[in-house]
């Protein structure tokens, strides 16, 4: 009897050591990447990675790629936002239980994941080649491809975070609205909205939170450029693509710069992502 | 008046004031349950009517088919006939627009927009009548004066009205009602998250909305009823079982089922 | 002013009504068209690089899938190296991030103090909002020099036991299918953990109270009624994991080391699909290309299925909760 009992308790503790261990684990990783791109980047970090373009190579800058990045990350999140808050409020409001609802919700978590480098291919096939043969093979790669690409990374995660924070509004405010005699689209656009504005707010930022680090979608997509521009029908860098670039790059002196870059990155994503936490976390508290 | 009215009462019809509302052979389906059996009633010009009953009875169903708000959520169902001013009001010709001008409804839980007590009020205004800026000041202060908030938020009609107390905001939320001139205003338990004293408030506020507006409240505290109530309709599991004066059905109920309603033997 | 502001209401209604009937169907026809482009984005994506890859698919046909020979020059293409080297990957990634998931989990539900609780499950979930590429630049500047470091050591030891030895001798390049499976595990391990952490927290407490009064340890408790109650959930969890592994381009592409050899080592170095499109797309032209894509809508499929069947086993959950 005490031998059973002694042996439940050991396997108890071991199991509940090894789930303390493999959770020190995660964070050891955690810690390990963060303090690396850290080190690395804040090294790598001087003045001329703003004011000079990637011609230069070693001796250049990454200001090209930021305003590449600046440039596709703000107009993908203006297509995608707009298209994905409409369709998260069609869930919400005017396809909680239907069969298209469901099928539509179902789909998107399913795109939410779904491989972005195929997305990168699919915008490849949809825009830059029509593009091309419209164009006579004037224009063929471009920033605005690229926003297309990160515009379908975004795309899913406002419409999920649309959806269930409209779903979170109480139905007495819709109730509410009608009894004045408000039609659907004026409560939709005025009252509901106001009401999760700062739950789809959040879902906008996590949205570019992820689509800022994207990269694979871009490589064929907007190519990268050495110059400066700011056309959106021009070939264009941004930082994901130009540290792709870097690493694949023997030059150690360019491995530096890619470094800065990728630190660029990391405190744009994270600092992102602390804000929606506490932008929701707020919401949430006020909410009831 | 009251008295008056309780000599020419007769049983499940209105009073000797004419009729607003007549309620004819009313049932109600939700997802296929029958929840509202039969109902007839009149309810009488401005004058108070209150709805009665334990949880579940059908009180808050009915009240919701006045304006056709249920029409809201799929797979609900209202039979039979509801006129206003003579008028069938769940023939679908009959516009919503209208039906929702004319009948206003304050629920159960305060519910202020998320914006200014000033845009509260006026926001429903706004989409039914093209008002000039100084029309518009005047006609949000008639309504919060009439909903006797006005002198508790005239120094902070831009501030949020998610700021304002529960008491505060369903009298915002009266106020928005009858900004629109509606001349039927639906209360569905419109005290139950208030303290004792913001009860009161809209009590009183009930009594004086009266000369105006005919009145239907939805209430589970009997005592609200008595008080503040012209007519009083008992219903239970789905049917009317008792429509008459308030004082008739606290005094000499004329049903058994009313009497132990009100006696507190069940509910 | 009364009568005035009255007659004109009257008159408008009917019209109004109207207008606002017509503005409500537009409204929602609208909405419905963005929320059909959520639809169009999968499809058009599976068609689409279907279509990219017509060439290559109409030549060969089921031969693409199951030939290993990948040689641009002669402009031969088969997909066989691609295809192991992503499910080798994904698997590896599994094998590791299922069981240290699985105890983040169970620390974070059941074991941790309340005040670390949060704290510590933000921090595992920043690591899934770390973009992939630096997963990509840490693996190949950082965590490849360190797998060299210690393939010797597996050489010896892992690469003598039967059966599986096999998988650990080679050289110690530190580039290869281990390493790029490890950085994964990395990557998808906050995806599983916290599926994991929030169906866990939806056992009933009765459930679990219930067994504790019978006097079992948190172990049993867990094993017993918890992982049982949540089994569907957990695999739709590990699912998703795997779905995101299959998926993954910049983590694996640098620590790769693309070579289109199937070896039975897993310190040899390897490719994946989603790494030889990225590292060959640009370069590539006409039946290369076509290949390419082609990679992609295989990539897309099966990671499409995956994650369906993901959704599937989490819905299970939310409907026994009656959500």
């Amino acid at each position: 009897m005490s031998a059973v009992y002694a042996r439940r308790r050991i396997v108890n503790v071991v199991a509940l050591g090894l789930s303390g261990v493999a959770t020190l684990i995660g964070l050891m990783f955690l810690v390990w990447i963060l303090w690396i791109t850290a080190q690395s980047g804040f090294g790598a970090l001087k003045l001329s990675l703003f004011t000079k373009i990637t011609a230069y190579g070693a001796d250049g800058g990454l200001s090209n790629a930021i305003v590449g990045s600046l440039i596709m990350d703000l107009l993908a999140i203006l297509i995608c936002a707009p298209i994905g808050i409409l369709a998260g409020t069609y869930l919400a409001e005017y396809a909680s239980t239907t069969r298209l609802g469901a099928t539509i919700r179902f789909l998107n978590d399913i795109l939410l994941s779904a491989p972005s480098i195929v997305l990168g291919l699919f915008v490849y096939v949809i825009v830059v080649l029509p593009i091309n043969s419209l164009t006579g093979g004037a224009i063929s790669f471009s920033g605005f491809a690229g926003s297309v690409a990160l515009a379908l990374i975004g795309l899913p995660v406002i419409v999920r975070t649309t959806d269930e924070m409209l779903q979170l509004v109480p139905g007495t405010l819709r109730e509410a609205s009608l009894s004045l005699g408000i039609p659907q689209w004026k409560l939709t656009m005025q009252v509901l909205m106001r009401a999760a504005f700062s739950g789809i707010l959040t879902g906008v930022l996590l949205a570019l939170a992820r689509l800022a680090g994207e990269t694979a979608p871009l490589l064929f997509t907007a190519f990268g450029n050495m110059y400066m521009t700011a056309h959106p029908l021009d070939k264009m860098a941004s930082l994901p693509q130009t540290i792709f670039q870097y690493t694949n790059d023997p030059d150690p002196a360019l491995h530096a710069i890619a470094w800065a870059g990728a630190l660029l990155i990391t405190l744009f994503v994270l600092a992102l992502s602390l804000l929606t936490r506490i932008l929701f976390s707020r919401k949430k508290v006020s909410y009831e | 008046m009251n008295d008056l009215a309780a000599a020419t009462a007769a049983p499940l019809t209105g009073a000797a004031v004419p009729a607003k509302i007549k309620v004819r052979d009313v049932h109600f389906y939700y997802n296929g349950y029958h929840a509202l059996k039969g109902i007839n009633m009149d309810i009488p010009e401005k004058q108070v009517t209150a709805i009665i009953g334990p949880s579940g009875c059908g009180k808050s169903t009915l009240l919701r088919i006045f304006n056709r708000i249920y029409a809201i959520y799929p797979k609900l169902e209202a039979k039979g006939n509801i006129e206003l001013d003579g008028e069938n009001i769940l023939d679908p010709s009959y516009s919503m627009n209208r039906l929702r001008t004319k009948v206003g409804m304050v629920f159960q839980k305060p519910v202020p927009f998320p914006m200014t007590i000033f845009e509260n009020v006026a926001y429903g205004i706004r989409h039914h009548e093209r008002l000039s800026r100084a029309d518009m000041e005047i006609r949000v202060e008639q309504a919060l004066r009439s909903a006797a908030l006005w002198d508790e938020v005239k120094d902070k009609l831009k501030q949020s009205a998610l700021g304002l107390s529960g008491g505060q905001q369903q009298r915002l939320c009266i106020a928005r009602g009858i900004a629109l001139r509606p001349e039927v205003l639906l209360l569905d338990e419109p005290t139950s998250a208030l303290d004792p004293i913001a009860t009161g408030r809209i009590e009183q506020l009930v009594e004086e909305l009266k000369h105006e507006y005919t009145i239907v409240i939805v209430t589970h505290n009997m005592q609200q009823a008595a008080r503040c109530s012209d007519r009083t309709a008992f219903m239970y599991l789905g049917e009317l079982i008792e429509f008459d004066n308030t004082e008739k059905i606290f005094t000499k109920p004329g049903k058994k089922q009313t009497e132990d309603y009100i006696t507190g033997r069940f509910g | 002013m009364h009568a005035t502001s009255a007659e004109p209401l009257a008159r408008d209604t009917e019209h109004r009504s109207r207008a606002d009937a017509r503005h409500d169907l537009i409204f929602r026809l609208l909405l419905r068209c963005c929320a059909l482009i959520v639809l169009a984005a999968l499809l058009g994506a599976a068609l689409s690089t279907l279509w990219g890859g017509r060439d290559i698919l109409f030549k060969d046909g089921l031969h693409f899938l199951f030939s290993s020979e990948w040689n641009p020059v002669e402009d031969k293409y088969g997909a066989l190296a691609p295809i192991v080297g992503t499910l080798t990957t994904s698997l590896i990634a599994l094998v590791i991030a299922v069981p240290i998931s699985f105890g983040i989990a169970l620390f974070l539900t059941e074991i941790a103090p309340n005040w670390m609780r949060g704290p510590v499950a933000t921090a595992i979930e920043l690591l899934a909002a770390i973009p992939s590429i630096i997963y990509g630049m840490w693996g190949l500047f950082i965590f490849a020099p360190f797998m060299a470091s210690i393939e010797p050591w597996m050489n010896d030891t892992l690469g003598n036991i039967p059966l599986i030895g096999q998988l650990f001798q080679g050289p110690p390049l530190g580039l290869g299918l281990l390493t790029a499976g490890i950085v994964l595990a990395v990557m998808i391990l906050p995806f599983i953990s916290s599926v994991m952490r929030e169906v866990f927290r939806t056992v009933p407490a009765r459930l679990k109270e219930s067994s504790y009064a019978l006097g079992s340890t948190t172990w049993e408790v867990v094993w017993d009624i918890v992982l049982p109650y949540t089994r569907s959930a957990v695999i739709g969890g590990i699912f998703l994991g795997l779905g995101r592994a299959l998926g993954e381009t910049m983590a694996v592409t640098f620590v790769l080391g693309n070579s289109y050899n199937i070896t039975a080592s897993l310190l040899m170095p390897g490719t994946s699909i989603s790494s030889s499109i990225a590292n060959e797309f640009n370069e590539a032209v006409g039946l290369h290309r076509s290949a390419l894509i082609a990679l992609g809508f295989l990539l897309f499929v099966v990671t499409f299925i995956v994650l369906l069947i993901a959704r599937l086993m989490l819905r299970q959950l939310a409907r026994k909760e009656g959500r």
